[in-house]
């Protein structure tokens, strides 16, 4: 005896309505688009500002409206401030973060992974790193700039300080994700010791060091506004620094838009190279 | 010939006390042998494949492929997991010639020998594809082939459809043991399914835990019936079958209830 059931004709919904799509319900906020919400947002912090500062509610000098920051911005952008252009400002501050990025990079992936494979490697470099690591960078900005002096050198080796070690804890945590599977794998495969690190080791653990790259870029974007602020004669911290000297209020807002503007550069920069990357993540 | 003699293995557990995973097991997996180790989760089934495939050293015995002592892992033992271990940033041609990049052939040459590989396991059409776009029973297909790309003196594989769903794990059983067929490969084959281990197996060999030791020993045919005539209902229907099915639970349901009344 067979048992099938007739199944209704799947064609039911033609000619009617379209049908109700439903959802799991979930907890939290989720996936959920919240664009327009955070635009509107804006948009209020804005209009609260352009009113705060037309009616005088603070003294001109200290609030300057919205419109006449954009006019500083245009004329900061065409005339330069405080003896360089806008684009020698922001490059001196780039090449800055650039250099120290790369510095910490290079040094910091390679001791990262080092620390992750090797009892000795992680036993050494984990006392210098676990002392200075949880340190603000600034509070030894005096040693560097006593030690190496005033100019760029003081800076960078402050930056890159600041950037390495949470580059080297990310390879290092990047390493710990490397399943014991995996490797056992490729170890049967007949992979030597170098193939392990560069064919398994080191694409496995890519994804948690670029996200430490991101977290040092932050970092050190931070650090480097910071320390142009009290020692530097170039640099969009600078010019925020000599800006507030004259009281020139709506210039310190035109620097604070610019090192927005820039580390919101460097996000979506380190987001795209990410999925350039690391196509794969999350997906397993 | 991979010759297992009288391998034991004692591990220390986490909290200290002295655990017997393998004791002084003998196990022989001669040419084109299909040997499948049956047992509960704990009766050192999965450390025997470990040792076999140099994952773990014996305590005392030793493993020998060929008359060579096995003293680490190598690519003349073709491992296959049960978790896919694939790499997820190559494609499925590059996972499955991995271990011919591994001992140094040319791109080209990897490349016509992954396909070749694929289309051994019915995958030809997903060369280009990533990893994580193929199913798990697809999946496994690939780590097949990728043990079998380096043409290793044998195959250890590690209770490879213990996650799979029923359906595909009886695809998966049926392709295996085509492959086996056609490459002629010596396998040493891993399972808690009784049913399983007699489709599959020239030899069976039943584990029971603490310590772990071979309980049982069968010389099978049901695996050469099936490949005679393709037909997997006959095999696992027939009479035989189904006593030897009975038989083996009972052996296995006894040692349990045995070494838990000992304890």
């Amino acid at each position: 005896m067979t048992n099938v059931v007739a199944t209704p004709a799947p064609a039911e919904h033609a000619g009617q309505s379209a049908p109700r799509l439903v959802k799991m319900r979930r907890f939290g906020v989720g996936e959920a688009s919240t664009l327009p919400i955070s635009l509107m947002s804006g948009a209020v912090i804005l209009a609260i500002w352009w009113i705060v500062a037309d009616l005088r509610l603070v003294p001109h000098l200290f609030l300057p409206t919205p419109g006449e920051a954009a006019t500083a911005a245009v004329s900061v952008f065409q005339d330069g401030y405080a003896n360089a252009t806008l684009f020698e400002h922001v490059g001196a501050s780039l090449l800055r973060i650039f250099t120290a990025a790369a510095i910490a990079i290079v040094l910091g992936i390679p001791i990262g992974l080092l620390m992750g494979l090797n009892k000795w490697a992680k036993g050494v470099f984990d006392t210098p790193i676990e002392f200075y690591w949880p340190l603000p960078p600034l509070a030894y900005l005096p040693l560097m700039i006593i030690w190496l002096g005033i100019g760029e050198t003081s800076k960078i080796t402050l930056l890159a300080l600041a950037m390495f070690a949470p580059i080297v804890l990310s390879a290092q945590a990047g390493v710990r994700s490397v399943s014991q599977e995996r490797v056992n794998a490729a170890l049967s495969l007949g992979a030597t010791g170098f193939q392990l690190l560069g064919e398994i080791v080191l694409p496995s653990a890519l994804p948690e060091i670029l996200t430490g790259i991101r977290i040092s870029l932050g970092v050190g974007w931070g650090t480097l506004v910071a320390a142009e602020l009290i020692a530097a004669t170039r640099g969009i911290g600078y010019l925020i620094m000599s800006a507030s000297q004259f009281l020139a209020t709506d210039v310190v807002f035109v620097g604070i838009g610019i090192i927005a503007a820039c580390a919101f550069a460097f996000t979506f920069a380190m987001r795209l190279l990410e999925a350039w990357l690391v196509p794969w993540k999350g997906q397993n | 010939m991979l010759r297992v003699d009288k391998a034991s293995v004692f591990f220390s557990a986490r909290d200290g006390r002295i655990v017997h995973a393998l004791d002084r097991v003998s196990l022989d997996v001669p040419d084109r042998a299909f040997v499948v180790a049956l047992g509960a989760s704990g009766c050192g089934k999965s450390t025997l494949l470990n040792a076999m495939a140099g994952f773990l050293p014996l305590s005392s015995g030793s493993i020998a492929l060929n008359g060579v002592e096995v003293t680490g892992p190598g690519a003349d033992r073709g491992v296959v997991f049960q978790k896919d271990t694939l790499l997820p940033w190559k494609t499925i041609a590059e996972n499955v010639a991995l271990g011919l990049k591994f001992a140094g052939a040319r791109r080209t040459e990897r490349l016509e020998r992954a396909h070749e590989l694929l289309r051994l396991v019915g995958l030809q059409d997903f060369a280009a594809a990533a990893p994580y776009e193929l199913s798990g029973g697809m999946r496994q297909r690939v780590g097949i082939a990728r043990a079998l790309a380096t043409d290793p003196a044998i195959l250890l594989m590690d209770e490879p459809f213990g996650a799979l769903d029923s359906l595909t794990r009886e695809q998966m059983q049926e392709l295996l043991v085509d492959v086996w067929n056609r490459t002629g490969k010596r396998i040493f084959f891993i399972t808690h399914s009784i049913e399983e281990a007699l489709f599959l197996g020239t030899h069976l060999v039943v584990m029971s835990p603490r310590p772990g030791r071979i309980v049982a020993r069968y010389d099978l045919d049901f695996v050469n019936a099936f490949a005679a005539r393709r037909d997997a209902r006959a095999v696992k229907g027939a009479p035989a079958f189904g006593a030897l099915r009975d038989d083996i639970r009972d052996i296995v349901h006894e040692t349990q209830v045995l070494r838990s009344a000992a304890q």
